[in-house]
């Protein structure tokens, strides 16, 4: 029962296969003309793709981009070089720890002791002169 | 001016990604169409008869995919692309009928009950008597059976033993359940068997 069906399934496979190696031949064997013009088509469909997903627009504004750019860098240097705009720089934490420094402080203690030295070679050279 | 220059790295960035995959996205369609033309053209040629119409059908499909669906994923090319293509045999074969009434109308062809389609066949392909006797003569017939069958078991024979797409893109391709893609490929295959006989196997 089951044979003539394997049979019919077996000449099945068989035309399935035959007819797909007659093909592949077929498509191996197309000539270069042929293929050429095959490459052609395939071209102008990529150049298609091309004019449907354009990367031009978006290189288009880089010129204008760089222009902008460029134009907005020499105002800001302008700007900054007349001084009106430019910030003095504020007091900066190395500046703190110069004074607190331990000689600092010894040359604060000492301080009334270089008066007294000033003001006493003041008088000398009052006396003398 | 740190946030200005960011900006416009930012900017160039993304101009150049989208750039960068445009060309990957066209690289990846060229290889698709590159790897499915030739078979897609025999495919063509079988079921118009010409080379040149066959060309021009081919080519009409891989513009139609380039632009219409070339944002889809790759897996859907396949399927898409043999359906344009079906439907560009399909309004070749409506205008070929309409051509031909036509010329009936204007008395310069037979009818098409005298028209055997086996008889002075021209070659397909436009190659010389050496190149066709070269020309498997199973493949001929083959081709003849295949024009033979109805337009929807042409196709999904084609499609499945072909161009070896499976059940559900033959069905995609088509534009019909995988159940019908099953009936036609099945009785295609019968038809085949019964036309070829035992000798062409």
């Amino acid at each position: 029962m089951n044979e003539p069906m394997d049979t019919k399934q077996k000449d099945d496979d068989e035309i399935i296969e035959k007819a797909k190696a007659l093909f592949d031949e077929s498509v191996d064997s197309l000539d270069a003309a042929t293929l050429s013009r095959l490459n052609q088509g395939r071209h102008r469909a990529l150049a298609e793709l091309q004019r449907a997903n354009p990367v031009g627009p978006s290189l288009r504004w880089l010129p204008a981009t760089g222009i902008a750019a460029a134009a907005l860098l020499a105002v800001m240097v302008m700007r900054g070089s007349d001084g009106v705009d430019v910030i003095e720089a504020p007091v900066t934490a190395s500046d703190f720890e110069m004074l607190l420094e331990e000689d600092s402080l010894d040359m604060l203690e000492e301080l009334e002791f270089y008066f007294w030295l000033e003001a006493t070679d003041l008088e000398a050279n009052g006396n003398v002169g | 001016m740190t946030a200005h220059t960011g900006l416009f790295a930012v900017s160039c960035s993304r101009e150049h990604s989208t750039g960068t995959k445009t060309l990957q996205g066209e690289r990846q369609l060229n290889q698709f169409l590159a790897g499915v033309e030739r078979r897609a053209l025999r495919m063509a040629e079988i079921a118009v008869r010409d080379r040149d119409d066959a060309l021009d059908l081919v080519q009409e499909a891989m513009i139609k995919l380039a632009r219409n669906y070339a944002t889809r994923p790759s897996t859907e090319w396949a399927p898409l692309f043999f359906r344009i293509l079906q439907n560009g045999i399909r309004d070749w074969h409506r205008r070929q009928k309409v051509r031909n009434r036509v010329m009936v109308w204007f008395g310069r062809s037979t009818s098409d009950d005298d028209f055997d389609i086996t008889a002075n066949l021209p070659d397909p392909s436009g190659r010389t008597p050496d190149e066709q006797l070269q020309t498997s003569e199973a493949m001929q017939q083959l081709e003849l059976a295949v024009l033979n069958l109805p337009d929807r078991q042409r196709e999904a024979f084609m499609l499945r033993t072909f161009q070896g797409l499976d059940v559900a893109a033959t069905a995609t391709a088509m534009g019909c359940s995988d159940g019908s893609v099953k009936t036609h490929y099945s009785r295609a295959i019968h038809s085949l068997r019964d036309t070829l006989g035992e000798h062409w196997q």
